[in-house]
């Protein structure tokens, strides 16, 4: 009893180290979740660089600054940062720095791990960025490296199979973490459906990212054996067939699609009930949709595909999997929509970013029910209006979600509130910018401009620079988030527990800023009624 | 209430540890087992 006792005295200190060594040899789940944000954020505003400069050659006709071959580079690196260094561990940093807080626990479940998946990241993309610097440079094949394009990669081949092998590594080492905290570390009383939603959804992620990022590892080491070791898996001329690794690369990347969007749900159903002043509606109808969702994304990929060709009783599979996914997505919708119904609603940043969400991400919903009728997709494919389509969702849908969780979440992690009027400025910039940067290339898209080229018809020049200032404009607007923010951890208004007066959820039974060591001991009864309404 | 119950630590412990285990024994099955897998398929 007395080791104990010690011990929970022990834990009541700090004890945090300090200088290099707090997050060279970080455990702790804040540390590590902050991290991962920075590292995101970094990476957020590379990618997003890289955008800038494909807007830059895109924004007239003709040849103006890039070779088609840096062109290419720079929309397969923009892809592939902005999906694993900007998003996931973005995501994996709200994960880190609010699942222990939610659940009850005092940090997550295996802290070194956690260290590991972590710094494997800086790794991978100082791997994968390099590839910019080295013979042929950096991969120029698309994110999606199909065969047999990609094989044409140069010096930069093996530095791109790496990294992936590393961040899939980073991303599974990273939810098993998840999955073991949230299974174990759950204070008691604590059931699985009295968890948040943000829980609920990262742990449906967690599952995916175990599921699917060995299927791409799998491809992507059969790339690199044919490219190196003489195998044909994906070569005609020895029996292999290139089809093949769509089939595979996709039966991860429609998965993938929702490891990038589901925390997003999580926050959204997290911040609207709270600006709302009002329980989540349909708490249990929201777990199980996104359960389906998951289960679904797994049976749809080859429509990412009909264009390749494929049996029609497949292409009607694939077509009517895919609109099925927009039941329990309606689901979600109607439920956030029907939170709101005779809510108290204040329109705070998080708000304003969630509102966003559920309108703009709608609107990426109804295109990708366009995509997938077989038909109609005959005529989108590889078309503008297919990046129109996947920026709606992943930009306004998996950002604006995560600004939300940041803005919602920031005045508990620093104890201050941040400057809401340069919030407000930073979330109106960023949502006019977004839609004059991706509407007119649905516009471009239907009128057939083809996507991942560096010069166009004259035609479309029009829409073309319309985008392209919305895309300067957008990345511009950006810049407030990092300022917001510093400023915020500098100082500012002091807040108290509970940051927002509807906030439900046992983070906000916490300090703000809350200890070093979350819940060194298990929340008591009463503060998990309070704080587990829903 | 404080957390003073050493066998409930212990117990606990002990299913993080042997759930951890299990994740990434699966974890490593799913990885090392499909690029095997792949790879021996594609040698036939």
């Amino acid at each position: 009893m007395a080791e104990v006792l010690t011990h929970a005295e022990h834990d009541d200190h700090d004890h945090k180290p300090h200088g290099w060594r707090r997050w060279v040899y970080a455990t702790n789940h804040k540390d590590i979740g902050t991290m991962y944000l920075i590292f995101a954020c970094t990476m957020f505003f590379i990618g997003g660089g890289a955008a800038m400069l494909i807007r830059l050659e895109l924004f007239q006709p003709g040849l103006q600054f890039f070779d088609p071959q840096f062109f290419n580079s720079l929309t397969t690196m923009h892809a592939l940062i902005m999906i694993f260094g900007a998003v996931m561990p973005g995501w994996t940093g709200l994960a880190n720095w609010m699942i222990p807080m939610q659940v009850g626990a005092p940090d997550m479940a295996l802290p070194r791990l956690n260290n590991l998946s972590f710094w494997i990241l800086p790794f991978a993309f100082t791997l994968l960025i390099g590839s910019f610097f080295v013979p042929g440079g950096a991969p120029a094949g698309g994110w999606t490296m199909y065969p047999p394009l990609i094989l044409q990669t140069g010096a930069a081949f093996p530095m791109l199979i790496f990294s992936i092998h590393l961040m899939g590594a980073s991303s599974i080492l990273g939810a098993i973490n998840v999955i073991v905290t949230i299974m174990n570390m759950r204070a008691p009383g604590i059931t699985l459906l009295r968890m948040p939603l943000f829980v609920w959804t990262w742990l449906i992620t967690a599952y995916l990212l175990i599921a699917v990022m060995p299927v791409l590892a799998g491809a992507v080491t059969m790339l690199l054996t044919d490219h190196f070791f003489g195998t044909t898996f994906f070569t005609a001329a020895g029996g292999g067939d290139p089809v093949m690794f769509q089939h595979i690369f996709w039966f991860f990347g429609h998965p993938e699609v929702y490891i990038l969007i589901l925390p997003a749900f999580g926050i959204v159903s997290e911040v609207i009930p709270t600006f709302s002043r009002k329980p989540l509606f349909g708490y249990e109808a929201m777990v199980y949709a996104t359960a389906s969702i998951a289960f679904l994304s797994f049976i749809v990929w080859a429509h990412h595909m009909f264009t390749v060709g494929m049996p029609l009783a497949a292409q009607l599979f694939f077509m009517l999997s895919t609109m099925l996914i927009a039941v329990p997505t309606g689901v979600k919708v109607f439920n956030w929509t029907t939170t709101m119904w005779k809510g108290s609603l204040s329109f705070e940043p998080p708000m304003l970013f969630a509102l966003a969400f559920l309108f703009l991400f709608t609107i990426g919903g109804f295109s990708g029910l366009m995509l997938a009728i077989v038909p109609a997709d005959y005529q989108y494919q590889d078309t503008y209006f297919v990046v129109a389509h996947f920026h709606y969702v992943l930009v306004p849908g998996a950002i604006f979600g995560m600004m939300a969780g940041v803005y919602y979440w920031l005045p508990k992690w620093t104890g201050n509130m941040y400057d809401l009027k340069l919030a407000k400025w930073h979330f109106w910039l960023s949502t006019i910018f977004v839609n004059v940067l991706f509407f007119p290339q649905h516009f471009l898209g239907l009128a057939g401009m083809p996507r991942r080229i560096p010069d166009y018809a004259v035609q479309f020049t029009d829409w073309n620079m319309v985008s392209s200032i919305g895309g300067f404009g957008f990345g511009l607007s950006q810049l407030l988030f990092p300022y917001i923010i510093w400023k915020c951890v500098r100082g500012g208004e002091r807040v108290g527990n509970r940051a927002w007066e509807g906030a439900h959820g046992l983070e906000w039974e916490l300090p703000s800023p809350p200890p070093y060591h979350s819940w060194t001991t298990p929340p008591s009864d009463a503060v998990i009624a309070r704080g587990a309404e829903h | 209430m404080p957390s003073t119950d050493m066998a409930a630590d212990e117990e606990r412990r002990l299913r993080v540890r042997r759930s951890a285990l299990i994740w990434a024994l699966i974890a490593a099955a799913f990885y090392i087992g499909f690029i095997v897998l792949s790879l021996l398929r594609g040698a036939k």
